[in-house]
């Protein structure tokens, strides 16, 4: 079935808009269609916090909590989702939930502006963990700036709810909630708007023939990235294919030898499965974006925007992952070595989409990567470096070395792992490998920092990593 | 006249606390727009310097949804919006002199169709040399106005005489105020061609006076009311741009206006902090005291006035911070540059002056390879003599000395100092830096006549108080403190204090909410209104129930106890009504005792000082130049406080903004003007991972103002941001100890990691 409504629940009631503008913000359709004026605009690039609400879906059976940004998220997002705003949070006779009296018990918020913001990040994790450290709390929270308190009567409001009990009103009303969601999740969604159209296809079977039809569409899996055109630019994204909804692209396979993820898998999902295999790829991963982000945005969209600062992009191309890419004669696979041409340019043609990341799991190589940014959360990497390597009796077998912020595209260092490869571990050799540096790569000057830092941290990172391994410790200040 | 005391240092949640965290607090651009509302958006310059040639609207005028453009020749009155001096037109006529200056502005049917046509606008220039940089400035001698020079003792000599010299330079960053609300106003045309304005203003009174001259009107066609601002920190006392630009679109359409800036918009269009460049030369005995201390002191102004002077002249006054100058020659440059008119920001100019000073020991301690700390100490204002600023105020409230040997005990500084030199010898990568800096900053605004407040208080038939004041609520909290006064001079709780907006219908004339001041003043000129009310209420008892009695009546538990009598309250508010006696009054105040000559420089610009201190370690990456903070200890005076939990928020907040603005923060503008730090992705402010790992704020508790301020207390809007100068020499403090502490290190704030990592290979001399 093809449906031109998009159906959500907000207030424990079905919501129904037919043929919405898919140009449309849920922060708009927030403020000006709903009326409520408790989610602000801080930045309008999810860069904030300011305007964090809840979606509420269903993942087997059960009710989750995401956090996003929606002031990028499109309106038809929405489908199939519960919507909560901090309005909702009040209990039906006006009492605080526990969250709220909270952050009023601990002076959390000062002007407020931001509060709505925090408030809705603490409140998904108040629903989707049961004990809150300084971890879990310091990660809800990264993406949510606060201008005025420093934080600290934040950090206290959130520690004070494990005290809590959970049996707030959307404990009680879960079964209804559930059952509404079964009701409303199953339908495709083609929508038109004056010239627009957006489309959220169910299988990779309507999917091709949505692309056949429209091969100019552009893709939509988080829209982090995308929706700026229009939250930014002023532009318009006249025809888009959201991702979302494929089911065949949202899988996790494992076996011993690799992880293949799945177009469609969220970056927080692929965080948590990631960490038992690489720890630095986690460590990284948590500082991408904000959980906010991470909820919507997927490694096979960072792979597909192929910008030169992914952070996801060195990673991968040091653990020498592979992508599979659908185009017009099936499943393709292709190195992620070979998939990035120049600036935001990959071998993706018009109507291919990546199908999925495949991983390779090497139990017995080094791996370490590092992100520099002016910031530790929430920044935009100044150098990325990722470092894998097969070291066998103290001879280098194998070196892979990639750069993000280096160059107009991620790029290994061919030539640092040349030399390195096939000689002995040692300081000597990385002293003489870092200077190779900038044969690999000729990074720019920009607002971030100067070419002649990047180079500089380039260098030290490599050399970071050979006394990481060769005292085989961390020497990290974070 | 007594009260009882109980609502006094209690820290009962800010007023609208249960509201911010329920989406209920209503900001600007959340009331509710009438149908035929249109909404507003700037056309600006992506010129930083150019002679306008012409400008093509037509392509705006045809895009979707737009109602009325309007030009500088749509302003009937006063094209400036300049709050001290001519020099910010809203519409510049023949030349640009900043990227993001406003040429025009357009009202359409929707914020998104009105955005989306200013774009659309062909302007074509004809390009002049833009100035950037203060170094820039100086040498074509771009300035706002005369250097200025002050003078004490004799500098000269003094250097020359001394046994230790030293020269150098230094530089303070500028800074994004990053309010999370951004600049929003929404104007309503009323009849008689008077405007109802909202705006996200600290200034409600000079908003209504910069609309009444730009629309050639009386100021008292205009009505400001602002109930609340999401953040201002000084970038909302002179930024009137929006609500006269959004006034304009009024006045010419008839329809009610709306117009927020978008994050990019704001962040490019309006001013910041000045960065200020200084060159010093110093000469010290052998215990670092200084002896004399030469200085230049330039300033990135930006494109205009605005409130320059002020904030160079209170750099000046704060060039001692906490340590006695006595042979002092500064020369004060304001340098004119193409970018936007820098503006104030919590510290206005103090903090920079104190930065500067702050280096200067910072290195007079490490030249003579002594622990900064005793350096700091042993150059500060004593008690009883050394006591005199270079402005020739006594001080007679200094407390830095109890406050530094406090702090310095509570946070076993000494200890950590040496175990610290013992963990850099141990560790190749990871260093350690600790700092103890200390804080005096100067309370009142320095042109003297701003130091004056006004209040309205109502009391109803029924008992309950309606209050309104002149302050701003801007996250401070400064509506809970005054409602907190006038329920306990009234001997009510604090639920019977109704808060509402800041008007200027209501209250005339006020000042902005600014210098730290907000409270202090608009506290005291409520509680002069409600003493008036109480005097009324007083007389009307005594006169009709025959009491005699000399003693003052006492207000408390809802109840007035005069003689041996007792009156509830709300039953004699009703007798007093009937017995037709006044219940509301307006309330004044001014600051007394201060007094400034700004031409030589001398006099009691400050009614009070604050002081506090802090101290920071922090571990730095070598490989990287990142930094963390590991622990932080903050002692600060804040008097006899109204409301603990407050000002412990000012503590840490300002603390924190401090951080960022001496770390992370970084605005950067390219060689054209053009500025590229202009929305979070590209400007950080310190986010929950960045604040210290340790965080042990406490309030001085023999703190007490020695002036008659409200209960006491001392304010805390201000100085808590320089707290965080320990921040910054912690950090060059683990910079030094990579060369063990043999060489000074060269940094200027903001210390981001690619500073620290330069810093570090010039002082190993790898550059």
């Amino acid at each position: 079935m093809v449906s031109n409504t998009i159906q959500f629940i907000y207030n424990n009631q079905i919501c129904s808009i037919k043929n919405p503008d898919p140009n449309k913000t849920v922060l708009d359709y927030i403020r000006n269609d709903l009326k409520k004026i408790g989610t602000k605009e801080g930045c309008a690039e999810g860069g904030c916090g300011a305007c964090t609400v809840v979606l509420g879906e269903l993942k087997n059976s059960k009710l989750i909590y995401k956090s996003i940004n929606s002031c990028i998220s499109f309106l038809p997002s929405l489908n199939g989702k519960h919507l909560i705003l901090v309005e909702n949070l009040m209990s039906k006779k006006n009492q605080l939930h526990p969250i709220q009296e909270a952050m009023v018990k601990f002076h959390g918020s000062q002007c407020g502006f931001c509060t709505p913001g925090f408030i809705m990040s603490l409140f998904a994790m108040y629903k989707n963990f049961k004990k809150f450290n300084n971890e879990i709390i310091e990660e809800t929270l990264s993406g949510n700036l606060c201008r005025c308190t420093g934080y600290r009567p934040i950090i206290e409001a959130a520690k004070s709810l494990n005290n809590k009990k959970d049996n707030d009103h959307f404990k009680k009303d879960q079964i209804k909630i559930i059952k509404l969601l079964k009701k409303i999740n199953n339908n495709e969604i083609e929508i038109s708007y004056k010239d627009k159209k957006y489309f959220s296809p169910k299988s990779i079977n309507s999917l091709k023939k949505i692309i056949k039809k429209n091969p100019n569409a552009h893709f939509l899996s988080g829209g982090t990235d995308l929706s700026l055109e229009v939250t930014k630019l002023r532009g318009e994204i006249k025809n888009i294919i959201s991702l979302n909804s494929v089911k065949e692209l949202n899988f996790v396979k494992k076996n011993k030898n690799f992880i293949e993820i799945g177009a469609g898998v969220s970056l927080y999902d692929f965080q948590n499965i990631i960490k038992s295999h690489y720890l630095d790829f986690y460590n990284i991963l948590k500082r991408y974006g904000s959980v906010q982000i991470r909820n919507v945005g997927t490694i096979s969209g960072n792979i597909a925007t192929a910008s030169p600062i992914g952070d996801t992009l060195p990673l991968l191309l040091s653990l020498d992952a592979v992508v599979k890419i659908n185009n017009k004669s099936g499943l393709e696979i292709i190195p992620l070595n070979k998939f990035f041409i120049s600036y935001r340019k990959t071998k993706l043609k018009k109507g291919d989409f990546v199908y999925s990341v495949k991983i390779p799991i090497n139990k017995k190589n080094y791996f370490r990567a590092y992100k520099i940014s002016k910031r530790f959360d929430d920044d935009i990497s100044t150098v990325c470096a990722s470092f894998n390597f097969l070291i066998k009796n103290k001879r280098i077998i194998d070196a892979k070395i990639a750069y993000g912020g280096m160059s107009e595209i991620p790029k290994r260092a061919t030539l640092i792992e040349k030399k390195l490869n096939n000689s002995v571990f040692s300081e000597e050799l990385f002293l003489n490998a870092q200077n190779l540096i900038e044969d690999d790569f000729s990074p720019i000057d920009d607002m971030r920092a100067s070419k002649n830092y990047r180079i500089e941290i380039a260098r030290n990172l490599l050399m970071k990593f050979f006394y990481e391994i060769n005292t085989n410790s961390n020497i990290r200040i974070n | 006249m007594k009260s009882d005391n109980s609502l006094f240092n209690k820290s009962i949640p800010h007023d609208s606390g249960a509201k911010h965290v329920s989406g209920l607090a209503k900001y600007t651009d959340d009331i509710s727009e009438q149908p035929n509302t249109l909404y507003g958006a700037i056309g600006w310059s992506t010129n930083a310097h150019a002679k306008i040639k012409n400008i093509d609207l037509n392509a705006v005028k045809n895009s979707e949804g737009i109602v009325s453009i309007v030009t500088h020749s749509d302003i009937p009155g006063r094209n400036d919006v300049g709050p001290v001096f001519d020099g910010d037109p809203i519409f510049p006529q023949n030349k640009v002199e900043y990227y993001g200056q406003p040429l025009f502005a357009v009202a359409a049917t929707s914020m998104e169709l009105a955005r989306k046509a200013v774009l659309k606008a062909k302007v074509f220039y004809q390009n002049l040399k833009p100035i950037v940089t203060i170094d820039d400035a100086l040498k074509k001698n771009s300035l706002l106005f005369k250097p200025r020079v002050i003078k004490k003792g004799n500098p000269n000599q003094e250097i020359e005489k001394s046994k230790n010299k030293i020269k150098g330079n230094f530089t303070t960053g500028s800074q994004e105020h990053f309010y999370l609300e951004g600049q929003v106003a929404f104007v309503i045309p009323k009849e008689d061609n008077n405007y109802t304005v909202y705006s996200s203003t600290q200034h409600p009174s000079e908003t209504q006076q910069i609309i009444a001259k730009m629309l050639n009107q009386k100021s008292n066609s205009i009505d400001v009311l602002v109930r609340r601002i999401g953040g201002g920190f000084g970038g909302k006392e002179t930024n009137f741009m929006t609500s006269a630009i959004c006034a304009l679109l009024s006045h010419k359409t008839k329809k009610p206006i709306k117009l927020r800036l978008d994050r990019d918009d704001d962040i490019i269009i309006t001013g910041k902090r000045h960065d200020f460049y200084s060159d010093y030369e110093v000469g010290f005995d052998d215990d670092g005291c200084i002896n004399g201390l030469k200085l230049k002191l330039a300033s990135r102004c930006g494109m205009s006035p605005d409130l320059s002077l002020a904030i160079n002249e209170r750099a000046l006054l704060h060039i001692d911070n906490a340590y006695c100058l006595t042979n002092l020659e500064i020369k004060n440059y304001l340098c004119k540059t193409n970018t936007a008119s820098s503006t104030a920001f919590r510290g206005f100019g103090g903090n920079q002056g104190m930065m500067a000073i702050e280096n200067i020991i910072d290195n007079i301690a490490r030249h003579l390879k002594k622990d900064p700390s005793e350096v700091r100490m042993r150059n500060f204002y004593g008690k009883k003599n050394r006591n005199i600023t270079h402005y020739g105020m006594k001080i007679n409230d200094n407390v830095i000395n109890e406050i530094f040997d406090d702090l310095k005990t509570k946070s076993n500084y000494k200890k950590r100092y040496s175990e610290i030199k013992k963990f850099n010898q141990k560790n190749r990568f990871k260093k350690k830096g600790i700092a103890i800096t200390p804080v005096k900053f100067g309370i009142s605004f320095t042109t003297i006549h701003l130091n004056q407040a006004g209040a309205l208080v109502h009391v109803y038939t029924d008992g309950s108080i309606h209050m309104n004041h002149g302050g701003i609520e801007m996250g401070q909290g400064t509506h809970t403190k005054i409602a907190q006064l006038v329920a306990n001079s009234f001997g009510l709780p604090y639920e019977k204090v109704q808060i509402s907006s800041t008007n200027t219908s209501k209250v005339p004339n006020t000042s902005a909410s600014a210098a730290s001041s907000t409270t202090d003043l608009n506290g005291a000129a409520t509680l002069n209104a409600v003493s008036k009310i109480k005097s009324n209420l007083n007389n009307f008892i005594k006169k009709k129930y025959k009491i005699f009695s000399k003693t003052e009546p006492l207000y408390k538990n809802g109840n007035i106890y005069i003689g041996n009598r007792i009156f509830n309250f709300e039953h004699i508010i009703k007798e007093a009504y009937l017995n037709r006696i006044s219940l509301s009054s307006s309330g004044f105040y001014s600051t007394p005792k201060i007094n400034f000559n700004k031409k030589i420089f001398k006099g009691r610009p400050f009614y009070y000082f604050c002081y506090g201190a802090a101290v920071t370690e922090v571990t730095i990456d070598t490989f990287t130049g990142e930094s963390v903070l590991d622990r932080v200890d903050i002692l600060h005076d804040v008097g006899n406080a109204i409301n603990p939990a407050l000002e412990r928020g000012q503590i840490e907040g300002g603390f924190v903004q401090g951080q960022g603005w001496l770390t992370m923060e970084e605005v950067v503008w390219d060689k054209s003007g053009k500025i590229k730090t202009f929305s979070p992705s590209t400007y950080k402010i310190p986010a929950i991972n960045d604040i210290p790992k340790k965080f042990n704020v406490e309030i001085f508790k023999k703190g007490l103002n020695v002036e008659k301020v409200v209960n006491k207390a001392k304010t805390t809007g201000e100085p808590p941001l320089m707290l965080a100068m320990s921040v910054f020499f912690a950090i060059k403090d683990a910079i030094a100890s990579t060369v063990n502490y043999k060489k000074t290190p060269v940094i200027n704030a903001p210390a981001t990691p690619e500073k620290i990592l330069l810093s570090i290979k010039k002082l190993k001399n790898i550059v």
